[in-house]
């Protein structure tokens, strides 16, 4: 007779205590994101642009976590700002150890229709908010050779969808940025992963769930709208220790979404 | 940048942390830190590794050292089209890194050299002379 085969064994996924910065935590994706790690038992800071409300209500939501959750203004667009909010966290917890990159915005029309400042500013939070974040934050993980990046990116990012090229360029600008920092930083044992939603149910698709919601939901092979917890579970796998030989990927949370 | 020299009694004096920050980020024996080593071709030293050793050293000695300073110190007075021209240090700017890189054997300065190879010229004492300008630097801010 063959050995029995082991039993399958649950590890704890390894997050409790670990020190985590998630952008654009206030709302949406970012805000079920805050809301899971504090659960966890990480101690979790996030950045918010605006809406101190909606940042505050995150706090509040998450008071009976393990470690306070803390809310920091800061606009990722802005590199001194997010270097100094980087080195308070380090300052007060000594490390470093999981980076979500979530802040992001949206700004769809047509190409012809865009502004100018339809392009920058999307191009400037999605893409140069990421750069100005990771910089500040990898030589912290660099150094402890330990942690892990998790960008949110967008089945935008790999397939076409109207009115949609200037937040496509930046999501796919962005699996670009992960394949190629989990390159750089894989020597010194830092992953770099990215989650890319379909449609969620966020303030930020709310246009397209309510233009059209019908024709949408029809190419989903689930038949229904992603909810922010459900991509909030995919950053946690990636960033939590069952993710530990994961690296330069770009997970497809979308229920089965077929774009043209 | 001052003109102020750098004496050895400075350097000797942060040798010891800058040898033991370096050691932590490069995973070698303390020992093998000498002074004239040349980081890149004697420790096998990388890019991140540079980016490492400074991040260790702004936290062990309390300083900001920017990006790009140790070619911005070595540069001094000159501007930059006299310290390079496409890439390539000039016979000025050669004479200038030459006399800042003071620690650096004769032998390791090969003509043409390109600015982005200044920093296979880097030894710790190279670095040990940075960690002691921002010294004086943070000071003076106040």
């Amino acid at each position: 007779m063959s050995a029995p085969l082991p039993l399958p064994v649950l590890i704890a996924s390894g997050l409790a205590g670990k020190t985590v910065i998630v952008t654009g935590g206030s709302r949406g994706i970012g805000r079920a994101i805050v809301l899971l790690f504090a659960a966890e038992g990480a101690d979790v800071t996030f950045f918010y642009r605006d809406n101190a409300e909606a940042a505050a209500e995150v706090v509040s939501s998450a008071g009976a976590a393990v470690h306070a959750v803390v809310a920091e203004r800061v606009d990722v667009r802005d590199a001194a700002a997010c270097a100094a909010a980087v080195e308070r966290v380090a300052d007060r917890c000594g490390r470093i150890d999981v980076l979500v990159n979530n802040a992001g915005t949206i700004r769809d029309n047509p190409l012809a229709g865009f502004s100018d400042s339809d392009v920058r500013d999307v191009l400037d939070t999605n893409v140069t908010g990421v750069f100005n974040v990771t910089r500040a934050v990898a030589p912290h993980m660099i150094s402890r050779r330990s942690g892990r990046i998790v960008n949110l990116s967008s089945v935008s990012g790999e397939k076409g969808g109207r009115g949609q090229t200037n937040y496509a360029a930046s999501k796919g600008a962005i699996n670009a940025f992960t394949r190629a920092l989990a390159v750089e930083l894989a020597p010194r044992r830092v992953t770099v992963n990215a989650v890319a939603p379909g449609v969620i149910e966020t303030e930020m698709s709310q246009t397209v769930r309510e233009l059209a919601g019908d024709e949408v939901r029809a190419r989903i092979l689930l038949r229904r709208f992603g909810t922010a917890e459900e991509v909030a579970y995919a950053v946690w796998f990636l960033a939590s220790d069952y993710a530990s030989y994961v690296t330069g990927q770009v997970l497809t949370v979308d229920g089965g979404f077929k774009m043209e | 940048m001052t003109a102020t020299v750098i004496t050895q009694d400075e350097i000797d004096q942060v040798f010891p942390t800058v040898a033991a920050t370096m050691a932590d980020a490069l995973g070698c024996d303390v020992e093998d830190i000498q002074p004239d080593v040349s980081l890149i071709e004697g420790l096998d030293a990388e890019s991140i590794d540079f980016l490492d050793m400074v991040f260790r050293l702004e936290r062990a000695f309390k300083i900001k050292i920017p990006r790009g300073k140790i070619v911005e110190n070595a540069r001094g007075t000159l501007t930059e089209g006299e310290f390079e021209q496409k890439g390539v240090v000039t016979d000025v700017g050669m004479s200038q890194l030459k006399a800042y890189l003071s620690e650096v054997p004769a032998e390791r300065f090969k003509l043409p050299m390109k600015v982005a190879d200044i920093p296979r010229l880097f030894t710790p004492e190279t670095f040990c002379k940075l960690v002691v300008q921002a010294q004086r630097d943070t000071k003076a801010a106040g």
